[in-house]
C-alpha cells in the first residue's frame, strides 16, 4: 500500500518537473505550488493527471511506462492549457478529461513510432491537441477569447520589461505568463542546474534580439508571447538532449534562430484562426536537429540523460577519461613483451582504407632476429602465439600458405594465413600472416579473450615475422579498416587504458586471471562485514550488501542507504556512480576506483575521479561549469599502485584476501576497516 | 629385409636469383651473449660449455610470466637431473625455483646448496631408506612411486612417531604415444585410489599433494590439458572420500625446448607449443576441474624448456678426411661423450665466421675411438680448418649432467653472467678428478 502510494505521488509530481527537463520531487512539488497562483492551471493539471491514471488503470497499463514521464506531462500540459482559456465548469472539465486521454493515446502511439528513429515526442502530442482543443471550442458555450493575460497580471513584479519578458517567458511554459512565477521556477532551475539556467537566459536574449532585427522592433521582440519557445529550444539542445559543451552552444543558438523563424511562420497561420502556436517551433526545430545528429552518431549527443545536464557531464566526461568513451577497445593479441612496428596511418603499408592497422614484433635489443637475421628461425616472432584480442567467433581463415624466406613477399596473397574473428560487439578482427598451418580454431568455433589462436608466422605480404591486426566494420579480407584502441596494456610497470601505443614502443599485454576474477564476482545478497577503526580503536561496524535496481544495475549498500553502483567486465572490476552521504562506501570507490584481474607487483596506473568524491559541492560546481568550456578542467588524476593483494594510492589502500572474495581491509585517512565473518 | 624408420632430413641449398646466390647457405655465430666464440676457446681451452645467465633468466621470466599471469599461486621447482652445475642450479634458486630431486645425491646437492629441506620435492623411483628418513626430518616434498615406498613411509613415521604429510606420484593416459607408465600409480585402473585408502587406513602418512609427470619433450600441450583435468578429479574424489586437503598438484616437467628432434622435417618454431600454449592448457584445466573452495597451489618442474637454449658447446676443428665415398669429415675435439642428447635431436651447428667456399656435403666426427662417435652426419658446410670453432646448440640440458668421462676428461663450463663477465663454474677435469678415490 505505501509504495502503491509513493509510486501514485511520484506520478503525479514528476511530470511537474519533467516540464522543465529536471527529474527531481522536490522540483516537482515546488511547481505544483507555484501554479496555485492561478487554481485554475493547477486544479485543471490536476484533473488532467488524475484522468491519465485512471484512464491507466483501466486498461490495465503498465506502471514501469510511466517512469518515462512524458506519457504523464503532454497530458498535463494539455490540462493546464485548457483551464487557462475556460473557467472551471462542467464542460472545461470534461474537456480536460476528454483531450487528457487523448493526448495519452497519442504519447504512447508517437513514442512507439518515433522511437524506430529514437527520437523523443517532446511536447508535440500536447501542441497538437491543445490546438484541437481551441479550434473544437470556438463551439461550445463559455469559450472567452483567448488571452495570455489571465488572471495572473497581479503578479506581475515591478522589473525593467527586458527582465520581467523574461521570467514572464518562463513562467508561460506553465500557462502562469507573470514575472513572480517565471523568477520562482528560474530560481528552481537555478537551484538544481547552473548551466540549464544560463542555457536558458542565452537562449531567450539571443532569440530576442534576432528576432528584434527581423522585426525591426525591439519591444515587440520583447514582447513576442512564443519567447519561450528560444528558452526549451536551447536548453533542449545545449544540456537535455545534446551535452552542454561548447559546440552544443553553438548549435543550440543556431537551433533558436530556426525557431524564431518557424514562430513567426506558424504564428501568421494560426493567428487567422485565433489559437496560439504553442510549443510547435520548439518540437519542429529540436526534432529535426536530434534526428540527424543522432543519425551521424554525432560525438556530443547525450546518450545518457541524467537529472540535470551537470549530470549527464559528469558521466560523459567520466565516461570518456575512464574507459575511453564509446570506441572500439580490444586487447593485444600477444603475451609477453613486444614492440610496434607500425602504428596508425603507418609510414608502409597502413594508408589509405587500411590506416587503422597495428603491427608488432618481437625485440630483444632493438633487434628482431639474433644473428644475422638471415633464416626465419632467428626471428623473436617466428612461432609466438597469437592470442585472441576479443571473444566472439571465428567467421573466416586460411592457414596453407607457406611463411616466406627472409628477403622474399607474396604479394599475390598479400594478406598471407589469416583469421577473422567476429566480435560479440558486433565489429571484426583481422589477424594476419599467421604461420603455415598453426590454426588452433577453425571457422565457426567461438573462441575467448587471450584463447590462443595461431602462431605468428611470416605469409603473405611480410617481409619478417610481425603480427597483424585491425578492425573492420565488415567480416571479409579486405574490408575498411575501422578505428580502435587497446583496453589495457603495460609499458614497463604503468598499465594503460585505452590507450594506442607508439612506433617503437615496447609493449605487454595484459592476461586475464580468472583467480583474481573469481574474487571480484559478487552476487546479490552477498554481504561483506567489517569493523571500523579509527585510531586504532574499534569504534562502529558496517556492512555492505549486493543489491540490484530495477535498471539492472549492480551497487553496494550499507545501513545508511548509501549507494556505490560496481560493473565488471571480462578485463576489470569497477565503481562508476556513488549517491549518498559521506561514507566509508564512497572512500571505497575513491581508494579503488577499478582492479583489473591481474595478479603481478608494483603495478601502477592513473584514474579519474567524478569530481563530487573529491570535492566540496562549491567547487564542484564550478569545475562543472568550466568543464562545458573545456573538458580537461574535469580531468583529475589520481595514481593508483596495484600489488597482488593490494591497491594503493595516496588517499589510502584497499587490500584483497587471496582466497576470500571482496576486500579485506579498506583504510584512509585515520579510519581502518577490517572484514570480519558475520 | 629389416624395417628402418622413414625419416626427412631437410636439405639446405642456395636458392638461384637473379641476384645470385643469397648468402644465407651459411650459419654464423661469431659470439656468445657478446662474447667473442674464439675468445672464449682461446682463453678456457676446447671443447667449452658456455651458459648465458640472460638467456635463463629470459626464458624461465617467459615461462613463469606465463603461469603466474594466469595463475596466482605457482612455484618452479629446478629439475636438478637436467643440469646440477651448481652455480646453474644458484641461478635458478635465485630466480624463485624450489629444488626438484630424484636422488640421494641430488637431495644431498640441494641441501649443500642451502635450500631448506621444505624447499625439495623429493621424485624418483629409487629412494633408500635412510635417506628417505633424512628428507621426512627436513620437511621435504615427498612424492611416493610405488608401495615399497610407502611401506618404508610408515615404517618412518611409526620409528619417528609422526604424520608425514606426502603426495604421489599417478600416470595416466593423456592421449599420447608412448604413455609413461612406470612411475606412480595409474589414474584410470584407480591403482592410485587404492593407494590412497591404504594410506588413508593407517593413518600414518597425510595425502597432501598430487603429482604427474606425463612424458618428455611434449609436442601437445594439450596432453597437459588432460593429465591437469584428470588430477584435479582424482583431488576431487580424494577429498571428498578420504577427508584430506590435496594443497597442490605438481605437473612435473617435459616441456619441449627449441631443439629439432631427428626425424622431424619442420622447425622447432613451428612444432614446440609456447610457453602460453603450456600454461594456458594446465590453468584453464585446474579453473575447470576446481571443485574446492580453496585453488591448489600449482608446482613445474620444468627442465629442459628453461635451460637447453641457454647452453652452447664450443667445439673445435682438429682435422679433415676425404672419405671413400667422397663425403668429407671434420675430426672434432668434442664427441658424443659430451653429447648424449645427439641421439635425439639434430643440433644447431654455426661456424665462427664466414668461410669462402661452396658448400658441401660433410660429416662431423668426434674424437673417440669409436665408429659412433658421430655428431652430425650429414650437414653442409663450405671447407673448415683445423681451428675453427663451431658452436652447437641447444645443448643446455642432460647434456653436461649426462656426458661421461671416456677417453678424454671433461670439458670446462663457463658462465657469461647477466653483465657481460665470464666465469670457469667448472674447471677440466685432470688425471687427479678421474683418479680420486681410485685405488
Amino acid at each position: 500500500m505505501i509504495t502503491e502510494t509513493k509510486e501514485l505521488l511520484e506520478n503525479i509530481i514528476k511530470p511537474y518537473s519533467a516540464i522543465l527537463f529536471l527529474n527531481n520531487k522536490v522540483a516537482g512539488i515546488l511547481i505544483i505550488l507555484i501554479t496555485f497562483m492561478n487554481y485554475r492551471i493547477a486544479v485543471s493539471g490536476m484533473i488532467a493527471i488524475a484522468s491519465i491514471l485512471l484512464f491507466a488503470k483501466l486498461i490495465e497499463f503498465k506502471s514501469e511506462y510511466f517512469s518515462e514521464g512524458f506519457y504523464i506531462y503532454n497530458s498535463l500540459l494539455v490540462g493546464m492549457g485548457i483551464g487557462f482559456i475556460f473557467p472551471l465548469s462542467y464542460i472545461s472539465i470534461s474537456l480536460i478529461v476528454i483531450a487528457s486521454i487523448f493526448t495519452f493515446l497519442l504519447s504512447f502511439m508517437l513514442n512507439r513510432l518515433f522511437s524506430v528513429y529514437s527520437l523523443p515526442i517532446l511536447s508535440l502530442p500536447f501542441s497538437i491537441i491543445t490546438i484541437l482543443i481551441y479550434l473544437a471550442s470556438y463551439k461550445y458555450i463559455g469559450h472567452t477569447a483567448v488571452t495570455f493575460e489571465n488572471g495572473t497580471s497581479f503578479y506581475n513584479l515591478a522589473l525593467p520589461s527586458f527582465l520581467s519578458s523574461f521570467f514572464r517567458s518562463v513562467g508561460t511554459i506553465f500557462f502562469l505568463p507573470n514575472a513572480l512565477s517565471g523568477l520562482l521556477l528560474s530560481l528552481i532551475v537555478l537551484y538544481f542546474s547552473r548551466i540549464l539556467f544560463i542555457i536558458m537566459v542565452t537562449g531567450f536574449y539571443f532569440g530576442v534580439a534576432v528576432h528584434a532585427v527581423f522585426l525591426g522592433s525591439y519591444e515587440s521582440a520583447l514582447l513576442n508571447p512564443y519567447n519561450f519557445n528560444y528558452i526549451i529550444v536551447a536548453t533542449a539542445l545545449c544540456g537535455i538532449f545534446l551535452l552542454p559543451t561548447i559546440r552544443n552552444f553553438f548549435i543550440a543558438m543556431m537551433g533558436v534562430l530556426i525557431s524564431v523563424v518557424i514562430s513567426d511562420a506558424l504564428h501568421t497561420i494560426f493567428y487567422y484562426y485565433g489559437i496560439p502556436v504553442f510549443t510547435l517551433p520548439f518540437n519542429m526545430t529540436v526534432t529535426a536537429f536530434i534526428f540527424v545528429l543522432s543519425m551521424l552518431y554525432y560525438k556530443e549527443f547525450n546518450y545518457n540523460i541524467k537529472s540535470t545536464p551537470e549530470e549527464s557531464l559528469s558521466y560523459y566526461l567520466s565516461n570518456i577519461f575512464r574507459f575511453g568513451s564509446n570506441q572500439i577497445k580490444i586487447s593485444l593479441p600477444f603475451s609477453g613483451e613486444w614492440s610496434v612496428y607500425q602504428d596508425f596511418n603507418g609510414e608502409w603499408t597502413h594508408k589509405g582504407k587500411y590506416k587503422y592497422a597495428y603491427d608488432f614484433v618481437k625485440t630483444k635489443h632493438n633487434k628482431t632476429y639474433k644473428a644475422e637475421g638471415l633464416f626465419l628461425t632467428d626471428y623473436y616472432a617466428f612461432g609466438e602465439s597469437i592470442l585472441s584480442p576479443i571473444s566472439g567467433y571465428v567467421i573466416d581463415a586460411r592457414e596453407d600458405l607457406s611463411d616466406n624466406i627472409i628477403g622474399e613477399v607474396d604479394r599475390v596473397n598479400n594478406w598471407g594465413n589469416y583469421i577473422i574473428i567476429k566480435s560479440d560487439l558486433g565489429f571484426y578482427i583481422e589477424i594476419s600472416h599467421l604461420m603455415q598451418y598453426s590454426l588452433h580454431v577453425k571457422i565457426g568455433d567461438y573462441i575467448k579473450l587471450n584463447q590462443i589462436i595461431a602462431k605468428c608466422g611470416n605469409s603473405g605480404y611480410s617481409p619478417e615475422p610481425h603480427i597483424h591486426i585491425q578492425v573492420q566494420e565488415i567480416g571479409v579480407i579486405n574490408a575498411f579498416t575501422k578505428k580502435f584502441t587497446f583496453s589495457e596494456y603495460y609499458v614497463e610497470k604503468q598499465l594503460l587504458f585505452n590507450h594506442l601505443p607508439k612506433k617503437g614502443e615496447l609493449i605487454r599485454n595484459v592476461i586475464v586471471n580468472k583467480n583474481v576474477h573469481s574474487r571480484l564476482i559478487f552476487i546479490l545478497d552477498d554481504v561483506l562485514h567489517y569493523d571500523i577503526y579509527e585510531d586504532g580503536e574499534k569504534k562502529a561496524t558496517t556492512s555492505f550488501t549486493v543489491c540490484m535496481n530495477v535498471g539492472g544495475e549492480f551497487y553496494f549498500e550499507d545501513e545508511k542507504n548509501n549507494k556505490l553502483f560496481f560493473y565488471a567486465d571480462h578485463l576489470m572490476f569497477y565503481f562508476y556512480h556513488y549517491t549518498g552521504e559521506k561514507s566509508a562506501l564512497q572512500q571505497l570507490f575513491i581508494l579503488a576506483p577499478r582492479i583489473p584481474y591481474i595478479h603481478k607487483d608494483g603495478i601502477y596506473f592513473t584514474d579519474y575521479l567524478p569530481i563530487n568524491l573529491l570535492y566540496s559541492k562549491l567547487k564542484t560546481m564550478k569545475i562543472e561549469l568550466l568543464s562545458t568550456i573545456n573538458k580537461n578542467f574535469y580531468k583529475i588524476e589520481k595514481c593508483y599502485t596495484y600489488n597482488t593483494y593490494s591497491l594503493s594510492s595516496d588517499l589510502g589502500e584497499v587490500t584483497f584476501s587471496p582466497h576470500n572474495k571482496g576486500f579485506q581491509t579498506i583504510c584512509y585517512q585515520n579510519t581502518k576497516l577490517i572484514r570480519k565473518e558475520p | 629385409m629389416h624395417y628402418e624408420k622413414p625419416t626427412i632430413n631437410k636439405i639446405d641449398f642456395a636458392m638461384g636469383s637473379k641476384y645470385g646466390s643469397p648468402v644465407k647457405t651459411q650459419k654464423i655465430r661469431t659470439n656468445i651473449a657478446g662474447i667473442n666464440v674464439n675468445e672464449l676457446t682461446e682463453k678456457y681451452g676446447s671443447p667449452l660449455f658456455v651458459f648465458t645467465e640472460q638467456e635463463i633468466e629470459d626464458k624461465y621470466n617467459t615461462l613463469y610470466e606465463a603461469f603466474s599471469t594466469r595463475y596466482s599461486d605457482v612455484e618452479f621447482g629446478w629439475s636438478y637431473k637436467t643440469n646440477y652445475l651448481n652455480e646453474i642450479c644458484r641461478i635458478f634458486h635465485k630466480l624463485g625455483s624450489c629444488a626438484e630431486v630424484v636422488s640421494e645425491f641430488e637431495y644431498q646437492k640441494a641441501r649443500a646448496l642451502g635450500i631448506e629441506g621444505k624447499d625439495i620435492i623429493f621424485n624418483g623411483p629409487y629412494k633408500p631408506k635412510e635417506d628417505l628418513k633424512i628428507a621426512v626430518q627436513e620437511g621435504a616434498k615427498i612424492h611416493i612411486d610405488h608401495l615399497f615406498e610407502l611401506n618404508d613411509l610408515e615404517e618412518i613415521a611409526e620409528e619417528l612417531n609422526i604424520q608425514i604429510p606426502v603426495a604421489i606420484r599417478v600416470n595416466m593416459d593423456t592421449g599420447i604415444y608412448p604413455q609413461w607408465s612406470r612411475f606412480g600409480f595409474n589414474y584410470e585402473n584407480n591403482e592410485a585410489l587404492e593407494a590412497v585408502e591404504r594410506m588413508h587406513q593407517n593413518g600414518k602418512l597425510i595425502l597432501n599433494g598430487l603429482h604427474a609427470h606425463i612424458g618428455t619433450f611434449m609436442l601437445d600441450a594439450k596432453a597437459y590439458g588432460m593429465a591437469t583435468e584428470k588430477l584435479m578429479h582424482l583431488k576431487a574424489i580424494i577429498e571428498n572420500q578420504f577427508g584430506y586437503e590435496i594443497e597442490y598438484i605438481d605437473l612435473g616437467g617435459g616441456f619441449a625446448s627449441k631443439s629439432n628432434l631427428k626425424g622431424v622435417y619442420q622447425s622447432s618454431e613451428v612444432i614446440i607449443p609456447t610457453a602460453d600454449e603450456y600454461a594456458d592448457a594446465i590453468t584453464n584445466a585446474i579453473y575447470d576441474n576446481n571443485r574446492s573452495k580453496k585453488l591448489p597451489k600449482l608446482y613445474l618442474e620444468t627442465g629442459r624448456h628453461l635451460i637447453d637454449e641457454a647452453g652452447y658447446l664450443l667445439s673445435s676443428v682438429w682435422g679433415y678426411k676425404r672419405f671413400p665415398d667422397g663425403k668429407k669429415g671434420y675430426i672434432m675435439d668434442a664427441g658424443v661423450n659430451l653429447l648424449y642428447t645427439s641421439n635425439w635431436y639434430n643440433f644447431n651447428i654455426e661456424l665462427d665466421k664466414r668461410y669462402e667456399g661452396e658448400n658441401e656435403l660433410s660429416m662431423l666426427n668426434g674424437p673417440l675411438c669409436m665408429n659412433i662417435d658421430i655428431i652430425e652426419e650429414n650437414i653442409m658446410l663450405p671447407p673448415l680448418n683445423r681451428g675453427t670453432v663451431l658452436s652447437i646448440s641447444p645443448v643446455g640440458a642432460y647434456n653436461y649432467t649426462q656426458s661421461m668421462q671416456f677417453i678424454r676428461y671433461k670439458p670446462a663450463v663457463v658462465l657469461i653472467d647477466k653483465e657481460g663477465n665470464t666465469r670457469v663454474i667448472k674447471e677440466v677435469d685432470d688425471l687427479d678428478t678421474v683418479n680420486y678415490k681410485e685405488v
